[in-house]
């Protein structure tokens, strides 16, 4: 059946001739590249941004944009809401880019933390070293990227002792994270200062169970789920971006909430 | 705590009203949370256990994580697929004379109506979070099994500790 919108006088298909020169000009690239906006991008996350190479450039220019501004916005004083005790999850919710039964347990009486970049002291850490220095709980939220949350409770040293006790620049720019499950990751200096970001080494007052990062891993209140490494095995001060596993394949790097 | 309202395809009613305003406000959004969650997990979570393999091996290998039986009652148990499909709720977990831990779920129902309690191996199911996932059964087998009688098993108390193993989420 015809539709009805169809009109019963049509065009001349000449018309498409005359006009064909203009139209060559119209090529797909050309107007998905003269077409980008912030408006016009977010329809095109659908698409292979792998290629054509402009629109990638386009797309990761704009992500860089986000992060700047998400990073001009963010309060370094302002505290993320916490939550009374009662509503803890035990245990918490796993999550990584493999399943559990792939998770390789780390040796906590064999590890170290190793530092190297813009610190003083770069001498590793060991586990009862790191729990000798002063711990702060926090009772937040862990938003994923993916749409879920949970309320866990964190225990460690917050991040901003543990720089200024190892002589950290803390004027450098990120922060980089390597772990033992080849997940690198990086943040901004003005997190990492953050009262709330903690190298936490428990949950729930208990140790950190082997799935959720054993023996140290990071949590902050300002940043989504994947930002968060766990089983932390080395930690660097640089001014040169160090980027991270997601956003490598095109996550943003900033990821504030 | 109230059940959830459910709707006919299991998923709870305020879930599906939430996403479907979601997807009439910004589908450009959804569009980009569906690209990025595929991006998260590009393993899926939750497989069953592989054949041969007993579901007790299956479950050491989760990492099991001590669990309080009062926590985990009345918890959502959904199907381990992306579009986490609601099954039922934890009822009890009970022991068998011969020691096995057990959780009866309250299987299927609307609106309360309908469900009827079945029992399955602790070791068939892991926790993904705040729900239950069974990755050890399909919801078609689970629909065959007996209607569950308390008989000689005894419902262990709220305070007691059990263990778990996980899944990451499967999307």
């Amino acid at each position: 059946m015809n539709s009805p919108f169809r009109p019963r006088k049509r065009p001349d298909p000449a018309i498409l001739e005359d006009h064909r020169p203009l139209l060559r000009l119209l090529e797909r690239r050309g107007l998905i590249r003269g077409g980008l906006s912030l408006g016009a991008l977010t329809m095109l996350t659908g698409c292979d941004v792998t290629r054509p190479r402009s629109v990638e450039d386009a797309l990761l220019a704009m992500s860089r944009l986000n992060d700047s501004v998400q990073a001009w916005l963010f309060d370094p004083n302002k505290l993320a809401p916490t939550y009374p005790a009662s509503m803890v999850l035990k245990p918490p919710k796993f999550n990584a880019y493999y399943d559990v039964t792939d998770v390789k347990p780390v040796n906590g009486a064999d590890w170290r933390l190793e530092l190297s970049g813009l610190i003083t002291d770069k001498r590793p850490w060991t586990l009862p070293q790191i729990n000798a220095l002063p711990q702060r709980t926090e009772i937040i939220k862990h938003i994923c990227v993916e749409g879920w949350d949970y309320i866990g409770e964190w225990t460690g040293v917050p991040l901003r002792t543990f720089l200024e006790r190892v002589g950290a620049d803390l004027q450098a720019k990120y922060v980089a994270f390597k772990t033992a499950d080849d997940y690198p990751s990086s943040i901004d200096m003005a997190t990492a200062l953050h009262p709330q970001t903690l190298l936490a080494t428990r949950y729930a007052d208990d140790t950190l169970a082997d799935p959720f990062g054993y023996p140290l891993r990071l949590r902050m209140s300002t940043k989504l789920g994947y930002k968060n490494p766990k089983w932390i095995t080395a930690i660097e001060v640089t001014n040169t971006y160090p980027g991270g596993y997601w956003e490598k394949l095109g996550f943003p790097w900033f990821a504030g909430i | 705590m109230t059940s959830p309202v459910r709707a006919g395809n299991g998923a709870p009613l305020w879930r599906r009203r939430e996403s479907g305003r979601r997807l009439v406000a910004a589908s450009a959004l959804l569009l980009l949370a569906a690209r990025t969650a595929s991006a998260q997990s590009p393993t899926p979570g939750g497989m069953p256990p592989p054949a041969g393999m007993s579901m007790a091996t299956s479950a050491a290998m989760r990492f099991p994580q001590p669990v309080r039986v009062g926590d985990l009652l009345r918890r959502d148990v959904i199907q381990p697929v992306a579009s986490q499909n609601f099954l039922g709720t934890v009822q009890q977990i009970v022991r068998d004379p011969d020691g096995a831990l057990a959780a009866v779920i309250n299987l299927g129902g609307f609106l309360g109506f309908g469900s009827r309690p079945v029992s399955v191996p602790v070791d068939a199911l892991v926790l993904l979070g705040q729900v239950v996932e069974v990755d050890a059964f399909t919801p078609a087998q689970l629909r065959q099994l007996p209607t569950y009688s308390p008989g000689s098993a005894a419902p262990l108390s709220p305070d007691a500790i059990i263990k778990v193993g996980l899944a990451k989420p499967s999307h």
